[in-house]
């Protein structure tokens, strides 16, 4: 249903997307994973026909967006990031108005809107100005508003940001509701969410599609790719033997929680992540460490798997550490 | 096309549900009524003859004419695309199956006619004029004729000055001072030697001289095409803007 191919946009000398390529089946849910500033909006708006593309080519139901905008637009059901809406309208007032402006029919108008604010849970505030509804009831607005012309595609960037756990939960299940019917690309920063909904990932970095798979795969690599050690001793040392076991990652080491009184009790904390590449297991890595911290006379005092987090992923899968904002902090992307 | 009606209508709609529309329909028609009501009583208490009807003096010969456009036009257009984009709105705008064209002249459509609406009222001041003795119909259309032409030039300006940035008060301003620059080159066509270059192309393009011709019923075929430049050309160059965004 969407086909991209060696996609790229450059603004200016920067390069926002670069040689992205993939597929989206029909009936699929896939999820676009990155951190802010990755690539994914501008990538979904490209497809959603907001921006143009400087390379390669897309193709959405059978439809370029560059040659064959209109049909492709006519296809998809797009949710912009912040769901923007226009405040002075009530929400069936502007659910009508962007059914007529996606060609519904005068006839079906009112019961597609109806299916659309049931779908997206927004029937009991129809008549309310969309300017006094919460953030959480703006952004299932802006999710009936790309299901209303009901679309085979849905396009949707963000759809849980800035809302409040309950909301999140709700959006999410809509939109596992929506996978059964629909063919569902999501734009996310968030791992966990990936995991919720969707049956495949691709994950982008830098404007580069570093991975894509199953959810499962994902999953996997999550279980097993971090661990928290505390020691006893020189900060310096322990992390130079860490740094040393087969298979290490990313060391980073962590902010102490107060300082101890006497030298000789001083503790330090670290989080380290295995290399994808070394096929190390991560228990067997966890289980080297403690070892060779052991052995280099350093008392372990605590050692905690930890979640994976996004960053420790990317770390994996691109082989060097990225900085990314709070995997949950609801930012704006570039 | 198919997507004009719906985004007229829903530019219509945020006109009238705000309050700026009613505020400056009420600004209009308070300073149309006052300009009226001192004609009708210069004509009422004059003891020579006037060589131009009232309706002359609505319509040509005056600066309130002008001075009202100047103040009311910006921000009629200021936030047609300004607002759009700086919210954000336009983004769902343009990725459902709209055509560029289609945006614009829906946009510029309910410009015009709430343009119009502001206007319909002061029909009546020819009901009352027709009352007190006889109006010249023709001359009283070739007039409405002359400021819905203006009217719609200025419009046309203003939409694109809106789509030109995302700041509403810059559209207001920039809106502002193209309708004055055109005024003043009108006002050239005195200032500049007589029989010169500069004064024939002022006194062509000088809205003063139209709106004096056309309130004396006279409709001059150039005056008609440079009015349909000053429409055509702006809304144009707003279509490639708009088209800009999408493909820049």
């Amino acid at each position: 249903m969407i086909s991209v191919s060696h996609l790229v946009k450059r603004y200016g000398s920067r390069v926002a997307v670069n040689d992205v390529s993939f597929e989206v089946g029909k009936g699929d849910v896939v999820g676009f994973l990155g951190p802010n500033g990755a690539g994914k909006s501008t990538t979904l708006r490209i497809l959603a026909g907001f921006l143009g593309l400087t390379e390669g080519t897309v193709s959405i139901a059978g439809h370029d967006v560059v040659s064959d905008s209109f049909e492709a637009r006519k296809a998809i059901g797009y949710m912009a990031e912040t769901a923007p809406l226009y405040p002075e309208m009530r929400t069936s007032e502007y659910l009508l108005f962007r059914a007529e402006l996606k060609g519904v029919a005068r006839g079906k108008r009112i019961s597609w809107v109806g299916s659309a604010m049931e779908q997206a849970r927004v029937l009991d505030v129809a008549n309310h100005r969309i300017g006094t509804l919460s953030k959480g009831y703006r952004q299932r607005v802006g999710l009936a508003d790309a299901l209303v012309a009901k679309p085979a595609i849905l396009i949707l960037d963000e759809p849980t940001a800035g809302m409040d756990p309950n909301q999140i939960r709700e959006v999410r299940s809509v939109v596992k509701d929506l996978g059964t019917s629909h063919t569902v690309l999501l734009s996310t920063h968030i791992l966990s969410e990936v995991e919720a909904v969707c049956s495949r990932v691709l994950v982008i970095a830098k404007g580069k599609l570093v991975a894509e798979g199953a959810t499962r795969d994902l999953a996997k690599m999550r279980r097993t790719s971090a661990a928290l050690v505390t020691v006893r001793g020189r900060a310096e040392d322990a992390r130079k033997v860490l740094k040393a076991v087969k298979g290490m990652g990313a060391v980073k080491a962590l902010p102490e929680p107060g300082a101890a009184a006497k030298d000789d009790e001083k503790t330090c904390s670290f989080r380290f992540t295995g290399r994808a590449k070394d096929e190390v297991d991560g228990l067997m890595l966890v289980e080297q460490a403690v070892a060779a911290l052991v052995q280099a006379g350093l008392a372990v005092r605590e050692v905690r798997a930890a979640e994976g987090s996004l960053e420790d992923l990317f770390a994996e899968l691109t082989g060097d550490p990225i900085s990314t904002d709070d995997a949950d902090d609801a930012g704006a992307d570039a | 096309m198919r997507s004009f009606w719906p985004i007229y209508k829903r530019e219509l709609f945020a006109f009238f549900v705000t309050p700026l529309a009613w505020v400056l329909i009420a600004v209009f028609l308070i300073l149309q009524g006052m300009n009226f009501y001192w004609i009708i009583d210069t004509f009422a208490t004059r003891v020579e003859p006037s060589d131009q009807t009232p309706l002359q003096a609505f319509f040509g010969n005056t600066v309130l004419l002008y001075l009202v456009l100047f103040l009311l036009i910006p921000p009629m257009t200021m936030r047609l695309f300004a607002e759009e984009r700086k919210s954000g709105t336009l983004e769902p705008l343009m990725t459902a199956p709209v055509s560029a064209t289609a945006v614009v002249l829906a946009k510029y459509a309910a410009a015009v006619t709430t343009y119009l609406a502001m206007w319909l009222p002061t029909l009546l001041y020819l009901v009352i004029l027709k009352r007190a003795g006889d109006v010249d119909l023709k001359a009283a259309g070739a007039a409405y004729l002359g400021v819905g032409l203006v009217g719609a030039s200025y419009l046309s300006i203003g939409l694109l000055m809106s789509a030109a940035t995302d700041s509403q008060f810059l559209a207001l301003v920039m809106t502002a001072l193209v309708i004055l620059a055109l005024f003043l080159l009108g006002i050239g066509e005195f200032v500049a030697r007589d029989g010169s270059l500069l004064q024939a192309v002022c006194s062509h393009v000088s809205v003063w001289a139209q709106m004096n011709d056309f309130a004396s019923g006279i409709v001059d075929t150039r005056r008609l095409v440079f009015d349909a430049t000053l429409i055509v050309v702006p809304l144009f160059i707003t279509t490639r803007v708009v088209d800009s965004w999408r493909w820049g």
